[in-house]
């Protein structure tokens, strides 16, 4: 997914010499294609975000189309106040890259580890958010985001889980994308970014379950997540960010603002700080994403809902 | 159009007293400063503020934007009701500076913004081969945030010879003078030792600011240019110099008369 970032990025600014990058001293290796094929639109800013983003907005005021690289930890959470006031006040057309989202530096620890970024940017009026769950996904949000003609953040998680998506990914603004679909569907899984891949997993254990992927975090169509849960009879949420203010959230307020009434399973980070270090694999222990864990969560849920679902036959 | 000094100032002071509002000394310090860029520099084409060939003047110091207010009425840019009805209800032009108001370029107000977004459009203007030039001024008590050093050292990293940043010295923020708050020592040396083209001077003689400017857009080096402007807060009304009460006082009907009379005195 990363590579799909990068090879993109240089396809962009080879067509489009207004295409400019801008790396908070980040992306080591990643960048070195675009270096070399584009040498006089590669800027790295230093380790000075702040900065970073204003100049990204003054050279989009001056008819360039920045696309700033870093961490997900810094851009946006470092430098919240300068999306809001240098680029989102004034709707600039500026790409922001949030690599690392979640909790892929999990050796790393909290200060690189960002599972807030989707619930701090939502309130700021004219923000996009987008979250690819694979390279599909990857590639239509980046043509979204060059489309859009406004700030777009685009949150990039753990970009090595595989694909959730068999075929390049065909994405209006706003539209969430089935992944597995049923004839009949009692319980549907919404997921963001790469844990879609583990609720597709989970989802195949389960008779008459859907998988839906969100690309698209703001705007959102809200028709149509009112269509996909309307005759079920749960809902489950899958996103690596804190379970306030992100997917569960979102979807959440949806169901209330529609009155679609039916219990709501969030999976998330549970408001806590990691406290181990290790693999990421480990990590998703720690924070009880990992496959067997949600299974637990989520059968646990049912049980607390009286829900009685039916397993896929072993 | 000629940017009398004085005239500003009582621009500045109507507003003030119409809308009850504060910063007034914030603004006065920086007045020789703004007529002398719109007087004599900022290359507006055909007059127009948003001519895409047009100089930038980015006000990172957005408290002082009743200044910039007051050269907008000498340019014609905003009429006498917006003047007389500032900050009335439902009226636009707001107490810091706002890029959604036309002739301004950017947002600030929260301090250590507009100079990055100038050192971006300096780098952008640089980047398509244009003669533009950005003018940046911003406060010294702004000078507090780590931005302003993050973004001087990207311009002079990146060469932006087009970039003239001005610093309104006038010794005090909010709640105290500089160096009581968080010293900023020498300027001009830290501006220097950040590889900018550095001046110092008096930041109300308009005949010394205009050579200045002149001087360092001359300069045929490829560093960023800075001028280190000591100014006077409340600068023109006796009793608001280095009062910095003036940050936040309003004015009353007795005070808007004497201030209006030490003007007219001055004329």
């Amino acid at each position: 997914m990363r590579n799909t970032f990068a090879n993109y990025l240089i396809e962009a600014a080879r067509l489009d010499e207004k295409v400019v990058l801008l790396t908070g001293d980040h992306g080591y290796a990643l960048f070195d294609e675009f270096r070399k094929l584009c040498p006089n639109q590669y800027f790295n800013a230093g380790i000075a975000e702040q900065n970073m983003i204003g100049v990204s907005a003054g050279l989009a005021k001056t008819g360039f189309k920045p696309i700033v690289y870093g961490l997900s930890a810094f851009i946006p959470i470092r430098v919240l106040e300068q999306i809001k006031i240098d680029l989102c006040y004034e709707n600039l057309p500026v790409i922001l890259i949030g690599d690392g989202a979640g909790i892929v530096y999990s050796a790393l620890g909290t200060s690189h580890q960002s599972t807030e970024d989707i619930a701090a940017l939502r309130g700021i009026p004219n923000i996009i958010i987008l979250s690819p769950a694979d390279a599909s996904e990857m590639r239509a949000c980046f043509k979204l985001a060059q489309e859009s003609e406004q700030t777009v953040y685009i949150r990039v998680g753990k970009a090595d889980l595989g694909s959730v998506h068999d075929m390049p990914v065909d994405l209006k603004m706003g539209q969430i994308i089935p992944v597995k679909k049923e004839a009949k569907t009692d319980i549907v899984f919404i997921g963001t970014g790469s844990i879609v891949v583990s609720a597709l997993e989970i989802a195949s254990k389960y008779s008459n379950s859907s998988v839906w992927s969100v690309p698209c975090l703001k705007p959102i169509d809200k028709k149509q997540i009112v269509e996909v849960i309307l005759n079920s009879k749960v809902i489950v949420t899958l996103e690596e960010h804190s379970i306030y203010g992100g997917l569960g959230s979102i979807i959440s307020e949806i169901a209330s603002e529609f009155n679609v009434k039916l219990p709501i399973c969030t999976i998330g980070i549970n408001d806590k700080f990691s406290t181990y270090c290790g693999n990421y694999k480990y990590l998703l222990e720690e924070h009880e994403l990992d496959i067997l864990s949600i299974e637990k969560k989520i059968n646990d849920f049912f049980l607390l809902h009286n829900l009685v679902i039916s397993f896929v036959s072993q | 159009m000629n940017f009398n000094v004085i005239n500003l100032r009582k621009t500045v002071l109507k507003m003030a007293f119409a809308g009850s509002t504060v910063h007034i000394a914030c603004a006065f310090s920086l007045i020789e400063i703004m007529a002398v860029l719109y007087r004599n520099h900022l290359h507006f084409p055909e007059g127009r503020f948003d001519d895409p060939n047009r100089d930038y003047l980015i006000l990172s110091k957005g408290h002082g934007v009743m200044a910039q207010y007051a050269c907008f009425r000498e340019l014609n840019w905003i009429d006498e009701n917006a003047i007389e009805n500032y900050f009335s209800n439902g009226s636009k032009l707001k107490g810091l500076s706002d890029a959604h108001i036309s002739g301004i370029e950017v947002t600030s107000g929260s301090l250590g913004h507009g100079l990055s977004v100038g050192v971006g459009m300096a780098l952008g203007a640089k980047l398509k081969g244009s003669k533009q030039r950005v003018f940046a001024i911003i406060g010294d008590g702004e000078m507090n945030e780590g931005s302003i050093w993050e973004a001087l050292l990207f311009a002079a990293h990146f060469e932006l010879s087009n970039l003239l940043v001005i610093v309104d010295k006038n010794n005090f923020q909010a709640m105290g003078t500089t160096d009581e708050v968080l010293k900023l020592g020498n300027l001009k040396k830290k501006l220097e030792a950040f590889d900018f083209e550095t001046r110092e001077i008096d930041g109300h003689d308009e005949a010394i600011i205009d050579k200045t400017i002149l001087e360092l857009l001359n300069s045929n080096t490829k560093k960023p240019k800075a001028i280190v402007a000591h100014t006077i807060k409340g600068k023109g009304i006796s009793f608001m110099e280095n009062n910095n009460c003036w940050h936040y006082t309003r004015l009353t009907s007795e005070t808007y008369k004497q201030a209006l009379k030490e003007l007219d005195i001055k004329n």
